[in-house]
């Protein structure tokens, strides 16, 4: 029973970091989108208050912003998309 | 005759002298507007810089009144986070950590120093030392300025239950579901040790160590769903492989024969309005090893459940926790109730007042309560 619970595990592991390169090579040709100012706001509505209190775009500058939204995409398992559609909102709105 | 040649040549004077001050305008507003293409391309460039270095991070200062032992200021901790970050390709990111203990020394430690590389827009690659994904706590709650009460749920402090953090390589990232939105974190590292005294697991350290000495390494990851329209937040966390007791013999580490080691852990966040739901699950367990120093199985297991509700136009929160920590040391097993109130002077700046109820569930042994007050500051 143990054994097969190891082997579940590494083959969970295993079939994560394949999905990951499999979407990785996919998606790499593909031209990226630019941000979007509308779906930005929404997905700052939707995701930046699931931890914590939802900070003001006025609070940072549009530079602070860039490294805060690429912290936040790790953290929150954010797409790169709208990572890029965040950010156009919280620097349009700064 | 005389008089309208008088008029005529006074009337071309002046345009020649309107038309001179009109070319002066011209020029000033030519000059006005170089001057503002100029401020346009430079707030471009703080858009889009190629190369940017930026400080964030959190700090928090607080009063401690333990039951049994006198009231206590404190200065928590100061973890300043750095990023540098290079296009939008590679950021390099480092939280310290700097704490004072009771005698007043200083202590310094790396929480966590990453590089990592966004692959494209569902996969990022992150090598170094980073917080554990396993479960929510411990990566994504734990900053002051986040989590809701003073201190961690009983078993997600440092080396309790709650795996903290892990040197190795991990891929995460998120991608869209019809409707939801799945994340994903998957690590193979070097895991954690053991620490044993007089012939038994003292406890299980995961601060991230930078020499697999038993040889054996952990992998394991999060996956979790998001349901955007409900404010739902669903995970679940799996890892294994082998952990040895660790000694200090001299000045070098020694490591016992490695022994079987699992992880298995869910956590939720759920907001109803102004109501915020979140919990978790985390238990860690190693297998027996007849020729450790320690033979015996055991685990760690704690899980929490917190309620915040948010009033008076979101400046105040009243929250809720209860939590509970079970070790195969009866010493350090608790059950804690806690309830609190929190002021936001801003959406980062909080003041807490918390009340711990602290019990060992195992008879004959106690725990003290304790008034916590806070501030803390993400910035």
């Amino acid at each position: 029973m143990k054994f097969k619970t190891e082997i579940l595990y590494k083959t969970m592991l295993a079939a994560t970091f394949i999905a990951a390169t499999v979407m990785s090579s996919a998606t790499m040709a593909n031209e990226k989108q630019s941000g979007d100012f509308g779906r930005g706001a929404k997905a700052w509505v939707d995701n930046c208050g699931r931890c914590h209190n939802v900070r003001d775009p006025k609070e940072l500058r549009d530079d602070q912003w860039i490294s805060t939204a690429f912290h936040m995409r790790l953290r929150a398992g954010l797409t790169g998309q709208q990572t890029r559609d965040i950010l156009t909102f919280l620097q349009g709105s700064n | 005759m005389r008089f309208k040649l008088s008029v005529l040549t006074c009337a071309m004077g002046l345009a020649m002298y309107a038309n001179a001050g009109a070319a002066t305008d011209i020029e000033k507003l030519k000059a006005e507007v170089d001057d503002l293409k100029q401020q346009v391309e430079s707030a471009a460039e703080w858009k889009k810089p190629i190369t940017l270095v930026h400080l964030a991070g959190f700090a928090s200062v607080g009063y401690t009144d333990t039951k049994s032992e006198p009231g206590t200021f404190n200065t928590g901790s100061f973890s300043p986070i750095l990023h540098y970050q290079f296009n939008e390709s590679v950021m390099l990111e480092a939280e310290l950590e700097f704490a004072t203990d009771e005698g007043g020394n200083s202590d310094a430690s790396i929480e966590y120093m990453t590089i990592d590389l966004f692959m494209n827009d569902y996969a990022a690659l992150v090598v170094g030392k980073f917080l554990s994904p396993l479960g929510q706590f411990r990566q994504n709650m734990h900053p002051s300025w986040i989590n809701k009460m003073a201190s961690a749920p009983v078993g997600f402090g440092h080396d309790q239950a709650a795996s903290n953090a892990e040197v190795g390589a991990m891929v995460r990232g998120g991608f869209p579901m019809s409707g939801i939105y799945a994340n994903y974190a998957a690590y193979l590292g070097n895991g954690p040790t053991l620490e044993a005294d007089a012939g038994e697991i003292e406890k299980i350290e995961s601060p991230g160590v930078n020499k697999d000495g038993d040889g054996k390494k952990v992998g394991g990851g999060r996956f979790g769903l998001y349901f955007p329209n409900q404010k739902l937040d669903l995970g679940i966390s799996a890892a294994t492989g082998k952990v040895a007791v660790r000694s200090l013999s001299g000045a070098t580490y020694t490591y016992d024969d490695p022994r079987d080691y699992d992880v298995l852990g869910a956590d939720f966040i759920w907001h109803i309005n102004t109501l915020d739901l979140r919990g978790e699950y985390t238990k860690q367990k190693y297998g027996a090893q007849a020729s450790s120093s320690a033979p015996d199985a055991g685990a760690w297991e704690a899980w929490y459940v917190q309620a915040a509700y948010g009033f008076g136009g979101a400046k105040w929160e009243a929250v809720v926790r209860y939590s509970e920590y079970d070790t195969p040391q009866d010493s350090k097993d608790r059950n804690q109730s806690m309830v609190g109130l929190n002021y936001l002077f801003a959406s980062n700046v909080i003041g807490k007042v918390d009340y711990e109820f602290n019990d060992n569930p195992n008879a004959g042994l106690t725990a003290d309560d304790r008034l916590l007050l806070q501030l803390a500051y993400g910035f």
